[in-house]
């Protein structure tokens, strides 16, 4: 099939599949079909992270993990390793705090087999001994050598915590030390049955896919049984005061993350208006942004300096929303790359400075035509391949609203400067947050930051009076910190609560 | 191959692939790999362009490749100068000032980027494409007039110790950063790309010699235009005429000092200051990229039977035994000899000696025994699909193919390692087992947690 317009190939509405009289049955979605040979498909399961059972932290992932990279009743894992490689395919899973996402990517030639493959290990999984203990070795192992030792990372994964504290998305998917060593594998088969049922499902194929095959995938996949428990969240917890929360870690520099509940999600009204104005404050890994243009382009304070309305996955590795991490609940975060130690207390500042004047000022109307204009044409390119396309139309389902791509550029076409600036001063504030250092002297970090004044910048080259003026006031800013916590990266991740 | 092939959550290499087989000699036609044709042309400059119309509607992937890597930093003290340069190059010409080259890619909605490796430059820009000939207007500007002050270049020389700063926290860079330091004695592959701390420090007082580093290297005859997606590609010749047909020549050749053998083991340990699992590197001494023979061909396959989740080592020491959670191993392509790169992610200190034991055994099975026929065309079509499988859009074509040209300066490279791929033998894998897996030239580094002796960069004072 040739190649429609860029308008219709990436704002297409998605196909759903709909019921056919009385038979059990999986939401689906199917993207029209491209000419490509890759077949992309997704499956979408209600088994996040915030599904775990308490003390049993770790349990949605080390499931994800039992029926993605073990055993079949009818293959053993090196079986299906064979049978894989040729085909240069596998099923990868991922479990985020709401969901756990089954996904692969195969070649037209090898459909059947990932197709058996991916039936045989949701509906026939063997949940055997050995791969129990293989894979809780590498939940430990991503605890340890992951979150622990990837700064970005850990202060990533460490502000979703402070932010969430005590509420079901308070702790990582990978759960922690303690509760990922005593699970069993009892703790495996009664999370899958109550979890992995067709009601709690959403299936998305694409790309290459061809006539028919999605059908028959859903069908086959539908014999899983219907119901699973209840998927109600709490609110997200009340944050009042600023609370900062030191981690005592060996680095040469400092990570700094700051954020607050966000409760707004892209089903709402403030979404876009909220989208635009974090993009103007700090767009992610680009060079646009009043952060990166303060902090990293006129100062060389450090790599990079962004905002996000939602949370982002893995920002370090992706340049584009990663689909598929869906949540009821968000939060408005700033993420500054690491910064000479010395220049902590500054950054942090200069940040907040930021935030304040965002939320003071506003923004104007060209910034908004701007960023409206820039986000229409860049958000045309987060979805150029099957999979990724595939994965936003689940999450549109998810969230049940129209195709998000196409709705999204609907929503950019008619917003106004006015409604960016409400949108702000409705959501954003800088009274209430939770913040995160990773690494440095917490001990001089802590006695800088108790001071009324951070130490300025030393530039390489002269600097501007008014940019000098400028530091004087951002190194002045009073933080009123609530609270100062402590804590070596050793304990992070070991045990439930912070 | 292009980057570590292996089994591991973090560590899953890519590797390019041939769609069809081909016999003989590796030649265009015969041994074409992408189903997409490839049109190219050259300047009188010597620039050369190579465009792939691909089934991408609207969207093109538009790439300047230049052939200077960190390989080409000989001069003491200058490490890490090819990456502050990718970093330079953002920041404006007489014509087109930082500001405006970021104002109207935003305007697109473009998405750039650019990484720089050992052996090349690469600068990437996904935009709409009816914009072919604005960005090619401005990349052309900035490669032939780039123009920033003194002050400019000394704030972004604090940017790059800001990503040093970035990347100092993960142990298994600093274990490669050591493996190469203790491997290589000569050649510029000693130091990573990134450089060694004490040259970015230093930078802030070259702004002088990055002046010159431009004028050396970055010239139309070591560069190469890439464009794929929804274009056209005379339109695309006609217009590069237009916009690079001034850029003068003058590119100098880097006096690259060539690495002697390696005549006897290098070991050491390196302590890590805060929580790691426990990791081996090694390196083999190996080859420079080829498709003269199947040298580097057979290598690769060898990498996948070694590492891949399907060989024996994985199933024992990742499934059955769980000393390990990760393994990998490549030759990745470098246009000088480089190493086999071994890295493995224990589950625990105490099983080192277990995992090394393990490693010698599989590379000794290598040795001795070829490997089955059914086996290697397994290898084979693992290496054939995973390539197709990153064909998914106009960027990571893009991105494959300036791989390739980077090694050798022809588009047809990519096509002759496929067609070099489909003629490796059985008796071709054992014997660059043999040459390649000899004790005197492998170094290993183990890297551990403990206070010893710190392997985390000291702050900065």
């Amino acid at each position: 099939m040739r190649a429609r317009s860029s308008q219709t190939v990436l704002l297409a509405a998605s196909v759903l599949l709909g019921s056919c009289g009385s038979q059990p049955r999986i939401d689906t979605v199917v993207r029209p079909a491209s000419s490509s040979p890759l077949v992309a498909i997704r499956l979408l399961v209600r088994a996040g992270s915030a599904h775990d059972p308490p003390g049993k932290e770790g349990t949605a992932a080390l499931t994800g993990l039992m029926l993605a990279r073990a055993a079949t009743k009818l293959r053993t894992y090196p079986e299906i390793l064979d049978d894989l490689y040729p085909t240069a395919s596998s099923i990868e899973v991922r479990t985020d705090r709401e969901v756990t996402l089954f996904e692969t990517v195969v070649h037209l030639d090898h459909l059947d087999i990932l197709t058996d493959l991916l039936v045989e290990s949701l509906t026939r999984p063997a949940f055997g001994d050995e791969d129990f203990e293989r894979n809780r070795d590498q939940l430990l192992a991503e605890l340890d050598t992951v979150l622990r030792t990837d700064d970005e990372l850990l202060g990533l994964e460490l502000l979703q915590q402070t932010i969430f504290s005590g509420h079901p998305y308070g702790h990582a998917p990978a759960g922690t030390s303690e509760s990922v060593a005593a699970l069993e594998i009892e703790d495996v088969r009664t999370f899958f049955d109550q979890h992995y049922t067709r009601d709690r499902m959403l299936l998305g194929v694409g790309g290459g896919a061809p006539d028919g095959y999605a059908e028959q995938l859903q069908r086959r996949l539908a014999k899983l049984p219907s119901g699973g428990a209840p998927d109600a969240l709490p609110p997200a917890p009340e944050l009042i005061g600023r609370h900062l929360t030191l981690v005592r870690k060996a680095t040469s520099g400092v990570g700094i993350h700051l954020g607050f509940p966000l409760a707004v999600t892209r089903t709402d009204e403030d979404y876009v208006p909220l989208l635009v104005a974090t993009t103007i404050l700090g767009d992610h890994r680009t060079f646009h942004g009043r952060l990166i243009e303060e902090l990293r382009i006129a100062r060389g304070l450090n790599y990079g300096d962004y905002a996000y309305v939602e949370y982002f996955h893995d920002p370090p590795e992706t340049s584009s929303p990663t689909p598929n991490v869906p949540r009821r609940h968000q939060y408005f975060s700033i993420w500054l790359r690491p910064v000479a130690p010395q220049l902590a207390p500054f950054a942090l500042r200069a940040a907040v400075y930021e935030l304040e004047r965002l939320i003071e000022e506003g923004v104007s109307e060209d910034e908004v035509e701007t960023t409206r204009t820039y986000l229409r044409h860049r958000s045309k390119l987060w979805a150029l391949d099957g999979s990724s396309q595939v994965g936003f139309a689940l999450d549109s389902r998810y969230y049940d609203m129209p195709p998000f791509l196409e709705d999204l550029d609907r929503r950019l076409e008619r917003l106004s400067a006015t409604e960016v600036n409400d949108a702000i001063r409705v959501h954003l504030q800088s009274t209430n947050l939770q913040i995160v250092f990773v690494g440095g002297d917490t001990d001089a970090l802590r006695d800088t930051l108790a001071t009324e004044q951070a130490p300025l910048p030393e530039y390489p080259s002269p600097s501007s009076d008014s940019r000098r003026a400028t530091d004087r006031d951002i190194a002045s800013l009073s933080l009123d910190l609530t609270s100062i916590r402590e804590i070596s990266v050793d304990e992070l991740f070991s045990v439930p609560a912070l | 191959m292009r980057a570590l092939a292996g089994a591991g959550p973090s560590l899953a290499g890519a590797l390019c692939i041939a769609l069809v087989a081909c016999a003989g000699q590796p030649t265009g036609a015969e041994s074409r790999v992408l189903t997409a044709p490839l049109f190219e042309h050259q300047l009188g400059n010597g620039l050369q362009v190579v465009v792939v119309p691909w089934d991408s509607p609207g969207v093109m992937a538009y790439a300047t490749l230049v052939r200077t890597g960190s390989r080409d930093e000989v001069e003491p003290g200058r490490s890490g100068y090819a990456h502050l340069f990718e970093h330079m190059m953002f920041r404006g010409t007489p014509r087109h000032s930082e500001g405006d080259y970021a104002r109207i890619l935003r305007q697109l909605g473009a998405e750039d980027n650019a990484t720089t490796n050992d052996d090349r430059t690469l600068y990437t820009i996904l935009a709409p494409a009816t914009a072919l000939e604005t960005i090619m207007d401005l990349e052309a500007d900035r490669f032939q007039n780039l123009s920033y002050t003194e002050e400019v270049f000394r704030t972004e020389a604090g940017a790059v110790l800001g990503e040093a700063h970035t990347l100092s926290s993960q142990p298994q860079i600093a274990l490669l950063e050591r493996l190469r330091e203790v491997a290589f004695d000569h050649h510029p592959y000693e130091h990573t790309t990134l450089g060694l701390v004490e040259d970015i420090r230093a930078m802030t007082e070259g702004f002088e010699y990055s002046r010159n580093f431009f004028h050396r290297f970055y010239r139309p005859e070591n560069t190469i235009v890439i464009v794929v997606g929804d274009v056209v590609p005379e339109i695309v010749f006609a217009l590069t005429e237009r916009f690079y047909g001034s850029w003068e020549r003058g590119y100098q050749t880097p006096a690259v000092v060539q690495e002697p053998a390696q005549t006897a083991t290098r070991r050491e340990t390196l302590r890590w200051r805060g929580p790691t699992a426990p990791w081996l590197a090694v390196g083999y001494r190996a080859p420079a990229f080829t498709t003269a023979s199947v040298d580097t061909a057979a290598i690769d396959v060898l990498a996948s039977l070694l590492f891949g989740e399907a060989s024996p080592l994985y199933q024992d020491l990742v499934v059955n035994r769980r000393l390990a959670d990760v393994i990998a191993g490549a030759l990745t392509d470098h246009r000088d000899p480089y190493l086999f790169e071994i890295l493995i992610r224990a589950s625990d200190e105490r099983h080192l000696p277990a995992i090394e034991g393990a490693l010698a055994e599989a590379m000794e099975q290598l040795r001795e025994h070829p490997v089955e026929k059914e086996l290697l065309e397994a290898v084979k079509s693992h290496l054939r699909y995973e390539f197709a499988l990153e064909l998914d859009s106009p960027l990571h074509v893009a991105e494959d193919l300036a791989h390739y040209i980077a090694l050798t300066g022809s588009s047809s490279t990519v096509h002759e390692v496929f067609a070099r791929y489909a003629q490796v033998t059985p008796a071709d894998v054992q014997r660059m087992a043999r040459e390649l897996f000899r004790s005197p030239s492998a170094t290993t580094v183990l890297l551990i947690p403990g206070d010893d002796r710190t392997a985390a960069p000291e702050a900065e004072p």
